[in-house]
Parts: structure tokens; sequence; C-alpha cells
């Protein structure tokens, strides 16, 4: 039986009659067609499904769609503002810290997560909080370096 | 593809009564779900198929965490390992539940994985189980014919085994105060994988007179027994006498056989004696303060 869930994401309060069965990936990517949250491992390993509920990271391919009513969900999409990146996806862009990419929209949410509770991390703490979002591509030092150098960028007050 | 849950009813209850309720109504038809960590996971998998799901996520009266310096510290099941590391309560008063509870999963699981479900799971390989069994938590239980408290050494009755009954649930875990000079730290080892599971963790409360004679000690052991267990031998070994290095080489050995690892044993058995050492070594400095 379909019942209605309300919460919002990116900012915009959605009104949903889903199936409890449903998972929060499946609402984000083929109901609303955010397609920025990407499906991996599907239990819980890799992080690249990794949303923001309420400011914490989550795994959307692991919560059930029933559970968000009332929060306030951030994925890749709502990142920009007025089509300028963020900081943290800035720096992803100038240290080469994106190969293929599909870690990137969990890693980048994950980051802003510890910038916004830590603004200024030591190298130990960002590898800690990376710590679920798994790189197949090539490495971690240079997601590392983007995170810190946009932590010192947001602290000059960037943004 | 780990990618779809099947069909089920799914149920909000307004309160703990009425999830005991519709337990009692469903009984093995149903799974409770907090953070989903565990169960959606097994429903992808297909492991389980309950035909109702009960979410309690929502409880607040399941959310709580409090310290009392006469009572200690009573837990709602329902806290997140995240809030348990980050608690300045459960730092400042019992750090190892803080330290282990910062080893559970990966960051995105402990946001969304409750204490009550990983003590439920009852995983042989999980960080709190022997860090509560050290410190002797007392679970409490509420099902259709009331409340039960159970202490958590007896909870696991084996690698995901439990006393928790088909209509039961946790309403609280509650930890007694240490004694002035005592202290209690938590050590492991890991796997290197995507989650880093632990090859052997070792959990010591120790007190000591105001010499360095133990007055008393609690050791859990865990992922080196089908469940977290108490090292009672290597506990005995200490209990009572002046602290030396060849004593505490002596209880390091005694746990190391008492740990019964079913892979690796030869390696997490020394890891446990290894582990062992490194606790009491800390501990002895910490509360000499």
């Amino acid at each position: 039986m379909k019942t209605i869930v309300d919460f919002t994401v990116n900012g915009e309060l959605y009104e949903l009659a889903v199936e409890p069965n449903l998972l929060l990936i499946e609402i984000l990517r083929d109901k609303l067609g955010l397609t920025g949250t990407k499906h991996s491992c599907g239990v819980g390993n890799c992080g690249a499904c990794t949303v923001l509920a309420d400011g914490e990271p989550v795994l959307a391919c692991m919560t059930l769609a029933m559970s968000v009513r009332g929060k306030e969900i951030l994925t890749i999409e709502g990142l920009a503002t007025n089509g300028v990146m963020h900081p943290i996806q800035e720096a992803f862009v100038t240290h080469g810290a994106i190969q293929c990419g599909y870690c990137t929209p969990g890693m980048i949410l994950t980051a802003k997560a510890l910038l916004d509770r830590n603004p200024d991390p030591t190298e130990g703490e960002v590898r800690h909080a990376l710590s679920g979002n798994i790189c197949r591509c090539t490495g971690y030092v240079k997601i590392v370096e983007a995170v810190l150098s946009a932590a010192e960028d947001m602290r000059k007050g960037a943004r | 593809m780990y990618r779809l849950l099947g069909p089920f009813e799914y149920h909000e209850p307004g309160t703990v009564q009425e999830a005991v309720a519709l337990l009692s109504k469903y009984g093995d038809k149903a799974r409770l779900v907090a953070g989903g960590t565990d169960l959606v996971i097994s429903m992808k998998k297909r492991d389980l198929a309950p035909e109702h799901v009960i979410a309690i996520g929502h409880l607040a009266e399941l959310k709580f965490l409090e310290f009392d310096p006469e009572t200690g510290l009573r837990l709602g099941p329902l806290m997140t390992h995240a809030a348990v590391a980050r608690s300045p309560l459960v730092r400042e008063h019992f750090e190892m539940l803080a330290t282990a509870s910062n080893e559970v999963g990966t960051p995105q699981i402990r946001n969304m994985g409750t204490i009550g479900g990983n003590v439920c799971k009852a995983g042989p390989s999980q960080d709190t189980p022997p860090v509560l069994v050290a410190l002797e938590a007392q679970l409490r239980l509420l099902g259709p014919r009331g409340e039960r408290t159970i202490p958590m050494v007896e909870f696991c009755t084996g690698p995901f085994c439990t006393l928790l009954l088909a209509d039961e649930l946790i309403t609280e875990i509650r930890i007694a105060p240490l004694p002035p000079r005592a202290a209690g730290c938590y050590k492991w080892c890991t796997k290197i994988t995507h989650t880093d599971e632990t090859l052997a963790g070792v959990a010591v409360v120790l007190e000591l007179d105001e010499g360095d004679v133990c007055r008393d000690v609690r050791i859990g052991l865990g992922s080196v027994a089908p469940k977290a267990i108490r090292a009672r031998q290597a506990e005995d070994v200490l209990r009572g006498k002046q602290l030396s290095p060849a004593l505490i080489e002596e209880a390091a050995r005694a746990a190391s056989a008492e740990a019964a690892p079913r892979s690796r044993a030869a390696y997490r058995r020394h890891m446990v004696g290894v582990l062992l050492k490194e606790a009491v070594d800390e501990l002895r400095l910490k509360i000499a303060g």
C-alpha cells in the first residue's frame, strides 16, 4: 500500500506516494531524476550512494524511503548555488581529484559534512571521514589534497 | 545485483508498547528496523523476507543518553554509533565505548546504525560487544509478558544468536559507573578490507588500589570466539596481585588460551595476548595519572 512521505530534497519540499519497499536511491534517481547519486555495491561498503540527511552522510541504497519523512536530503545536484560550484567541487576539479567520477558525488558530500562540522581538519581526520567512500580508479592523495585545499578556501571566506 | 527489496507491509508504531503489540501479533513474520544497515542488506540478499517490517527508528522514547554518578549510564538502543562515539558523557566516563563505537563499519554506517541493532545482530566480529561485556552492561528487554533484564555477557548465545525473543525489543542499555581508581580501554587489530573487520578485540576495565595491586579486572574478548566472551582465567591471574611484567605476561598467555578463533587461530590468539598487554600497560599509566 502506498503511503505519503514528505521530505526536502535540495531545498525543495516533495510529497510523494511511495511503496514501503522503495529505497531512497530509487526515489532520487528514478522518481526525481537526480542521477548524480550513484548506485554501486548495494550493501553499504562503497559509499557511492552517499547523500546528506539533515547534514550527516548516509547511504541512499540502504535507506528506506519511508524513513526520511521530515528530513532534509542534500544530493550532489543541490551543492552548486546559482550555477556556481561549491568550493569542494571547485577543489576536486583543480586538484584532478576526479578520474571516472563515479565515487565523486559521495566523496564530495562526505567531505562537505566533515567541513561543516570541522572547518580545519588534519589530513588524518580527512582520511578517517572519507574511509567509507571507495575510489577504484587511482588513490586518495589528490582527493585528500582537494578536501584540505577546499577547507582552506572556505576558511578564507571564499563562500 | 543487490538492488531492490521485495514487498512487505510497513508499520510505524507510535510507542514502544505498540511496537511490542505488533511483534506479538506477527511473530516470526515481522522484523524490526531502526537504522536499516543490517535488515536492508539481509532483505536485498533474500536471506530474510519478512512480510511485516516494523519501523522504530522514529521512536523518541528509545533515543536517550544520560549519566548519573550514582547509577551510571542509561543508553537508548536507538542511539547511533556516531552519536555514542561523539557523546561527551560517554567519552568522559566510558571512553572505551566511544572508541569501539567509532570503529563500527564506516562513517556512513555509524550515522545510520544503532547500538541496539548492533547488540541484537550479535555478529562475532563486532566491536561494541566485548566492550559492553567488560563493562558488565545490562540490557532491559520489553515484551508482551513485561520487562526483564539480562547481562550482556549472557545475551549473546552464539554467532548471530541471542536470548531476545521474537516479540521482544531492547529498551535500555545500562552501565554502572566505574570506581574511582579504575579505567577501561579497547584495543583491536583488523583485516585490511573495505570495512576493516576486526580480527581480535580486547576490552579491559582495570581497578587498582593505592599501590599497583589489581583490585579488580574485567576482560572482554571480541572476534576470537563465537560471541564476545569474558577472559575469566586471565582476570583470575591478575586479580588481587601486584602487577608486574611477568604477571601481565602470564595473563596474556591465559587470555590467548581462552580465545577460540575459527580461522587464523595462531595469529589471532597471539594478538589477544599482545593487545591485552598493551591495554593493561596503558591503563596502569592512566590510573596512576
